[in-house]
């Protein structure tokens, strides 16, 4: 069973991510490159007591990569310093982003699959591709609506703030959506629309004048695009991982029955 | 029905690989979205880069 759950998990991840580097790389990757020439320029120099204060006080809780970026006077962005790998503009780029997306693509199924076992769905394209839809819902449209999808450049409040309130989201999203969805009683109901308006209740972590060069209809669009792409991504993690199940399920049966 | 007393006499051992089988999945599944998603080191950070901002993970 984990055999098959596993490999379903990888040909499911594989296939969507296969799909949603291909959209990256043609509907977000070059508006990232287009903010990025905004970034750097006016952003930081803008907003530098800002920079230094936040940097101060989170310089002990946040990440040594965060808290240097935020140094006054420095490049700005995480990628500013020279020290600092990052991949070579071109093919490299474009390779670390498919290899990322392929990760995460896995990373998702094997978490889907997860649910799927725990709910005691037989994973079928149907049921995989609701799980999926329910996994956009909770992961990807929920955080969105306090955190929309951000360009580099477009400064916000401190990461280890805006990670807790997206992690605490999409929990909080998930469960919602299981006492709804499952469980199907007034009670549950009501406590899973309560638990998926707190955390917009509670509000995300916002700042509050964030100085942005980037231009609003470019990150209009790329907000728009990000939650498109991450639609397609999960309903194929959904779709063929329910495939997949079934394929290797009829492979170990022909093995047993031979 | 028929099916659900077949199924009985392997249900404590499928139940058993079952939630296994959850584990695995559910901590490797987070583990690979942590990594691809928040770990903090800059070098992930930079490789995931296009990612994160395309999923909306917090970033930067």
């Amino acid at each position: 069973m984990i055999t098959r759950l596993l490999s379903a998990a990888l040909v499911a991840g594989f296939l969507a991510s296969v799909v949603a580097t291909g959209l990256q790389l043609a509907l977000t990757s070059p508006l990232i490159l287009q903010a990025e020439t905004y970034e750097g320029e006016g952003t930081h120099a803008l907003a530098p007591a800002l920079d230094a204060s936040s940097a101060v006080r989170l310089a002990s809780l946040i990440v040594p990569a965060h808290a240097h970026s935020h140094a006054p006077g420095e490049g700005g962005h995480d990628h500013g310093t020279a020290e600092e790998w990052q991949p070579a503009p071109g093919l490299q780029r474009i390779a670390f982003t498919g290899l990322a997306t392929l990760i995460g693509g896995v990373g998702y199924a094997l978490l889907l699959a997860a649910v799927m076992l725990a709910l005691r769905r037989e994973p079928t394209p149907r049921s995989g591709l609701a799980i999926g839809i329910a996994g956009f819902l909770a992961v990807a449209l929920a955080p969105a609506i306090g955190l929309p999808p951000e360009l580099p450049g477009m400064g916000g409040a401190p990461l280890l703030l805006r990670q807790s309130w997206w992690l605490m989201t999409v929990i909080a999203t998930g469960l919602g959506l299981y006492l709804i969805a499952v469980r199907r009683v007034p009670l549950t109901i009501l406590g899973g629309l309560v638990l998926i308006v707190a955390p917009h209740l509670a509000g995300a972590p916002q700042v509050a004048e964030a100085a942005s060069q980037v231009p609003p209809a470019l990150a209009a669009q790329f907000a728009a695009r990000s939650l498109a792409i991450g639609f397609v991504f999960w309903a194929l993690i959904g779709l063929a991982y329910g495939w997949a199940w079934g394929l290797f399920g009829r492979e170990a049966d022909a093995r047993s029955h031979a | 029905m028929t099916t659900a007393t077949l199924q009985t006499s392997a249900t404590t051992t499928r139940s058993a690989e079952g939630a296994r089988a959850l584990l695995v999945a559910a901590f490797l599944g987070l583990g690979l979205v942590f990594v691809v998603g928040f770990a903090p080191a800059t070098v992930l950070h930079n490789a995931a880069h296009d990612f994160r901002h395309a999923q909306n993970f917090p970033c930067h």
